[in-house]
């Protein structure tokens, strides 16, 4: 099946990022657009822009029956569902195969598999692969708290249908356990529509350890190494990077080979990646699969030199994979900062604003996924990633000395950004030694968000002297008078 | 325009002495004008915190742009009436920057008897409007006032340049197309009333600012009613009632900001035109006036040595510089302003008397503004300068310079003594702003020649009734009459009557006359005509 | 001319004048003659102050500067002190209850004219991925509920107005 014209169900940076890969590969392009959207680099790359409406922006991305009902109207016959929104949502892949259209992911049952963290499990655990001790809800709720207990503290509850941090609760107290578990309970029904939990044994000073797998749904699934997420704020990931520092060569073959090994249990078809919680004895446990290109795959594409956008859409096309496991190999060492709309000193509220000046960061091994344009407006209508800075090196200290170069230089006026909180991580000794665990940003929160050297009479003298009106005032005071100053007789 | 040279030795001893004795002078001065403007009884401070307002000083500092110079006028004025009692009169009056504009201020100094209007307070006030008048400034009026001080209410009330003028002056304001605005910030009662009202523009401040025609005790005594102040004349009341307020404030601060913001909206008025140069600092120290000025009035000292410290550069254009040598006239720039100076060096002969009345038309003719350095003992006399016609060649000085039509600015920076006071443009020549240097006299003679004048009558006529008068006699006769005379003459008396507009450290006579100058061009200069000359 | 400048939190007040031949800021702890020059480069400009010249990025949006300096970003609040005092509003602080963050109303519990007391929920809103409560700031009656379920709202946004209280 060849793969004409490809409809990007999605926006911001990795809209754009996968149109620029569609475009290269000769695709005709379309990309959504809400009404009330900004327009955003994904709108100047794609050939086609199709408009989108709903109750709110997000709405409409989540809308299904209008998407399908865009991707027939502008006879595509693929859609690429970047990450987010309706990229794992198993009934938009169903009405996709319902209008023929090829949908670049894994199959809907794939997907409803490890979309469901308790199906997951089970799956997993029965196949033999390492997964932490779990009570899960479903088998019984009236003995669920009761069974919980049993793991022993401290216990990560997480809802069943959920993943990207939301509702996710750690109970190190006997006595907060019962109400944390009902709390969890409404917010998974309120943010999955499902109340279904499940609870796990929490590990102390995890690191986050994923693994890139990509599969042709033809029984040959590849892994294209890890990368270490442990850089987190409440479990969002901010900084990612490749490869883990933490791991022996040993360690690093054997989990992504139980990656891969995963993926080809499900005969994997398209890009996925294989989440493990990484403890401070080497072991790891498997904590969920995202049947998705991630957020943070450039760092891959970085160090392996795959585009990985191309081999979904190669495997899409039934082209297969581009490569056999042995030349895929890891060169140098890559960074990937998440550039958020945030205030790191205001307890990391969302930023709005409008963008008065851009300017990114240029350079060898220095490569920008951004969603945003010059002259744009960031609102809190979607997620406030901005864009994403990627760098490489020829080892980890060259990466972390350029990711820091560019991120000092990436400029971005009028929005209120996290670039200075990502330097201070970069800067951090902690993570030049890479000792680092999932907790990291809590525990340094005070160091990563103190304030650094004053420059602020710098700042009132630029802000003063750039203020028209103020300057006007001051320069409508007759010369002599001015000259006099505060003079009294 | 070239540099004066100075032949001022700054290491002889005459310079040095005279420099310790100006010193010391300044010393006192400063001091007296701290006393007068900070200096207050704790009772009258606590009362204003207790009623919850701002000092005058303050008021002025959130009224005026930051980094601006205020010209204060009279600060030592009623320094000797009321026992010392009412420092400042009781008032702040001066010219200073708002939104970029000049502005006349006349702030109510509440600290000082609850800010009631005491004789020389009216005389003040009426001297500020005046001001704002003559210059076409707009005009700020900071009103906190318990109202005319009933004791000396013959001295406050009635006559032509007293009570009534203030407000007749705010009418020939608003007449003239000049804004004012008035900040209530305390009462205004009875004719303190019409201040705001015949404002512009007014601005009541909750709680502390009121206006009534009669207060509360006065409408109880009246008609019986009972009323509180803020009913009767508050800031709710008049901002939502009775219109007579337009903008209520909840704090000074707040009045202050929209005064400010009101002040922003008037039209700027394009400035009389008149020659200017770039500014140039003195070439010599303004601080070593303090060592020319003689520590002995007698002393005679050359003007110029004067100007070459005050003006640009120090850069003097002399007039006929060997031509009745003892007037000395010629043009500089004060503050980038070109001006025309006539100063004193020694009496005033007929040529003298003739060179300033005919520099005078010179300066009219070409617009530029004129300005006085009195030292002055008065016009020659004696029988060969009667002859010469001394009187008719004074009259044609004061012709020109009373008929003048550019602005006149007077420092009397010595002696001003008799009808060379009037000759060198004295306070009742219409001078825009008139300042004195602290050991400047002022009278219609020398104190010492005033004592003798009249001890000598005195004497001959005791003489007369056959009494011969040992010298310790005539001593006590002449003593008294010498210090009261001393005391008449100086310049802390006529400050405190507001003969002047101030007393300036001789230092700051360069940024007075700037600001006065600069002040002046808001008002057209018109086209010069004069009375008839006796020639 | 005033201004009050906000930096990470701190409002400091300071003045600029002009000396004729330099602008200096004056602060309540001193003053520093400064100016500033464009270079060229969107934005770029060269700070002189100090006898040292930093070269820095900048955009003035209507009630910020933002400043890149030395690799940082900052953002100064510029508040006129006249506009502020100037521009007061009649309603009282403790009437309405503005918003802590940016973010999106889930749920209104409340209409205009219910009586409501101190503590009581008023409206759920969700930022920052959590949902937070906001309840009645005293005892009173409801003015205005200005957003509904699903509306977004900006920072400082007024969430709920009580009627002001009888003295």
């Amino acid at each position: 099946m060849t793969i004409s014209k490809l409809l990007v169900a999605n926006r911001g940076e990795i809209a754009a990022r996968v149109l620029r890969t569609a475009k290269a590969r000769g695709l005709a392009t379309a990309v959504l657009r809400h009404v009330a959207e900004q327009e955003g680099p994904a709108h100047l790359i794609a050939d086609e822009v199709v408009m989108i409406d709903g109750p709110t922006p997000v709405a409409a991305y989540l809308d299904i029956s209008q998407i399908v009902a865009a991707a027939r109207k502008i006879g595509a016959n693929a859609v690429h569902p970047g990450y987010g929104f309706l990229s794992e949502n198993a009934g938009f892949v169903a009405a996709l195969e319902e209008a023929g259209v090829t949908f670049v992911g894994p199959t809907s049952e794939v997907i409803d598999l490890m979309g469901d963290k308790v199906r997951a499990r089970a799956f997993v655990e029965a196949r033999g692969f390492p997964i932490a001790p779990s009570a899960i809800e479903d088998d019984d709720p009236t003995t669920f708290v009761e069974r919980a207990r049993t793991l022993g503290y401290p216990l990560l509850i997480k809802p069943s249908a959920g993943g990207g941090g939301k509702g996710m609760r750690i109970v190190r107290e006997d006595s907060t356990l019962k109400t944390e578990i009902e709390t969890a309970r409404r917010e998974g029904q309120r943010y999955f529509g499902d109340g279904r939990l499940f609870v796990e044994r929490y590990i102390e000073r995890p690191r986050h350890i994923e693994v890139q797998v990509m599969g042709d749904g033809q029984g040959n699934v590849v892994h294209f190494w890890e990368r270490e997420c442990s850089i987190q704020r409440r479990f969002q990931k901010i900084i990612e990077e490749t490869p883990s520092p933490a791991l022996s060569p040993e360690q690093r073959l054997e989990i992504c080979e139980t990656a891969a090994g995963i993926a080809r249990a499900v005969n994997y078809r398209g890009a996925g990646t294989v989440e493990f919680i990484y403890a401070q004895d080497g072991a790891f446990y498997f904590l969920e699969m995202n049947t998705r290109l991630q957020v943070e795959h450039p760092v891959t594409e970085m160090v392996t030199g795959f585009d990985l956008v191309a081999e979904q859409l190669r495997i899409a096309a039934g082209e297969g994979l581009s490569a056999a496991q042995s030349d895929i190999r890891q060169t140098g060492h890559s960074i990937e900062l998440r550039i958020c709309a945030e205030d790191a000193t205001a307890d990391f509220r969302p930023a709005i604003g409008d963008i008065l000046l851009l300017d990114e960061p240029q350079g060898e091994g220095v490569r920008v996924d951004s969603g945003i344009l010059d002259g744009g407006k960031v609102t809190t209508d979607f997620d406030p990633m901005l864009s994403k800075l990627i760098v490489h090196g020829a080892d980890r200290a060259q990466a972390i000395a350029r990711a820091r170069n560019a991120v000092q230089n990436y400029v971005i006026l009028g929005v209120t950004t996290n670039t200075g909180y990502l330097d201070a991580i970069l800067a951090h000794p902690d993570f030049a030694s890479g000792d680092v665990s999932t907790g990291f940003l809590a525990e340094q929160a005070d160091v990563l968000t103190a304030p650094g050297e004053d420059v602020s009479t710098l700042l009132m003298a630029a802000a003063a002297l750039s203020d028209q009106r103020l300057v006007t005032d001051v320069m409508q005071i007759p010369e002599m008078h001015r000259k006099m100053g505060g003079w009294r007789n | 325009m070239r540099r004066i040279e100075s032949h001022i030795d700054t290491n002889a001893a005459d310079y040095k002495a005279n420099f310790a004795a100006m010193s010391e002078r300044l010393k006192e001065f400063h001091a007296r004008q701290h006393a007068a403007r900070f200096e207050r009884p704790q009772r009258d401070i606590d009362r204003l915190a207790r009623q919850n307002k701002l000092g005058v000083r303050e008021r002025l500092k959130l009224l005026l742009d930051p980094g601006t110079p205020f010209l204060e006028f009279s600060t030592l004025a009623a320094c000797r009436e009321y026992d010392g009692a009412v420092p400042g009169a009781a008032v702040v009056t001066g010219i200073g920057i708002v939104q970029g504009r000049e502005v006349a201020i006349h702030a109510n100094d509440a600290s000082v008897k609850g800010g009631a209007w005491y004789p020389h307070t009216v005389k003040k006030i009426v001297r500020l409007l005046d001001v704002a008048l003559e210059n076409r400034l707009p005009v700020v009026h900071i009103c906190d006032s318990a109202g005319g001080f009933l004791p000396l209410q013959h001295g406050v009330f009635p006559d032509r340049y007293l009570g009534g003028r203030v407000f007749r002056n705010q009418v020939k304001l608003s007449q003239a197309n000049i804004p004012q605005i008035a900040i209530v910030g305390g009462h205004c009662t009875a004719g303190g009333a019409y201040v705001p009202t015949l404002s512009d523009y007014n601005i009541i401040i909750e709680g502390t600012g009121a206006i009534f025609l009669g207060g509360p005790p006065l409408v109880k005594a009246a008609t019986g009613e009972e009323v509180s102040v803020q009913e009767l004349g508050g800031a709710v009341m008049h901002t939502s009632v009775s219109g007579t307020g337009d903008y209520r404030a909840a704090t000074e601060q707040h009045a202050f900001a929209l005064a400010r913001e009101i002040v922003s909206q008037w039209k700027r008025m394009p400035k009389t035109i008149i020659e200017t140069a770039a500014h140039e600092e003195p070439y010599y120290d303004p601080k070593e006036l303090y060592g020319i000025i003689p520590k002995d009035r007698k002393t005679q000292f050359d003007m110029r040595e004067v100007l070459a410290r005050i003006v640009d550069g120090s850069r003097f254009h002399e007039y006929q510089p060997d031509y009745g040598t003892t007037m000395i006239c010629g043009f500089a720039h004060i503050w980038g302003f070109k001006v025309g100076i006539l100063a004193n060096n020694g009496v005033l002969f007929n040529d003298s008397s003739l060179k300033a009345a005919h520099f005078m038309q010179l300066c009219n003719q070409n617009r530029t503004p004129l300005v006085f350095f009195q030292n002055i003992t008065g016009y020659m006399v004696g029988r060969e300068y009667e002859e010469r016609g001394i009187a008719k060649d004074g009259a044609k000085m004061l012709m020109a310079q009373g008929g003048s039509v550019v602005p006149k600015f007077t420092v009397i920076a010595n002696a001003s003594y008799g009808a060379g006071n009037y000759g060198m443009c004295g306070r009742a020549w219409d001078a825009r702003t008139l300042f004195m240097w602290p050991q400047a006299e002022i009278g219609v003679m020398g104190a010492d020649q005033a004592a003798n004048t009249m001890a000598d009558v005195k004497i001959r006529q005791l003489e007369r009734e056959g009494k011969q008068l040992t010298e310790v006699e005539i001593a006590a006769i002449r003593d008294p009459v010498l210090e009261k005379f001393r005391r008449d003459v100086e310049a802390y008396t006529s400050t405190s009557e507001l003969w002047d507009d101030g007393i300036l450290d001789p230092a700051d006579t360069r940024n007075a006359l700037g600001m006065s100058i600069s002040a002046a061009l808001n008002a057209p200069i018109d086209d010069p005509h004069y009375g008839i000359f006796r020639l | 001319m005033r201004r009050i400048f906000m930096i990470a939190g701190h409002e400091a007040e300071c003045w600029l004048t002009h000396d004729g031949s330099r602008f200096v800021l004056n602060m309540p702890d001193g003053a520093v003659p400064c100016q500033l020059d464009p270079t060229g480069a969107p934005g770029a400009h060269v700070l002189r102050t100090g006898g040292r010249a930093h070269e820095l990025r900048l955009a003035v949006g209507s009630e910020s500067t933002f400043i890149h300096l030395n690799g940082r970003t900052f953002e100064v609040g510029r508040v006129d002190p006249d506009d502020r005092l100037a521009g007061r509003e009649g309603a009282a602080g403790g009437d309405r209850l503005l918003a802590p963050m940016p973010g999106v109303v889930v749920s209104v519990a409340v209409k205009p004219g219910d009586t409501v007391t101190e503590g009581q929920p008023l409206l759920v809103i969700e930022s920052m991925k959590l949902e937070t409560t906001l309840t009645a700031p005293r005892d009173g009656v409801v003015a205005e509920m200005p957003f509904t379920a699903g509306d977004s709202f900006g920072l400082k946004a007024v969430l709920a107005q009580l009627t002001p209280q009888e003295d």
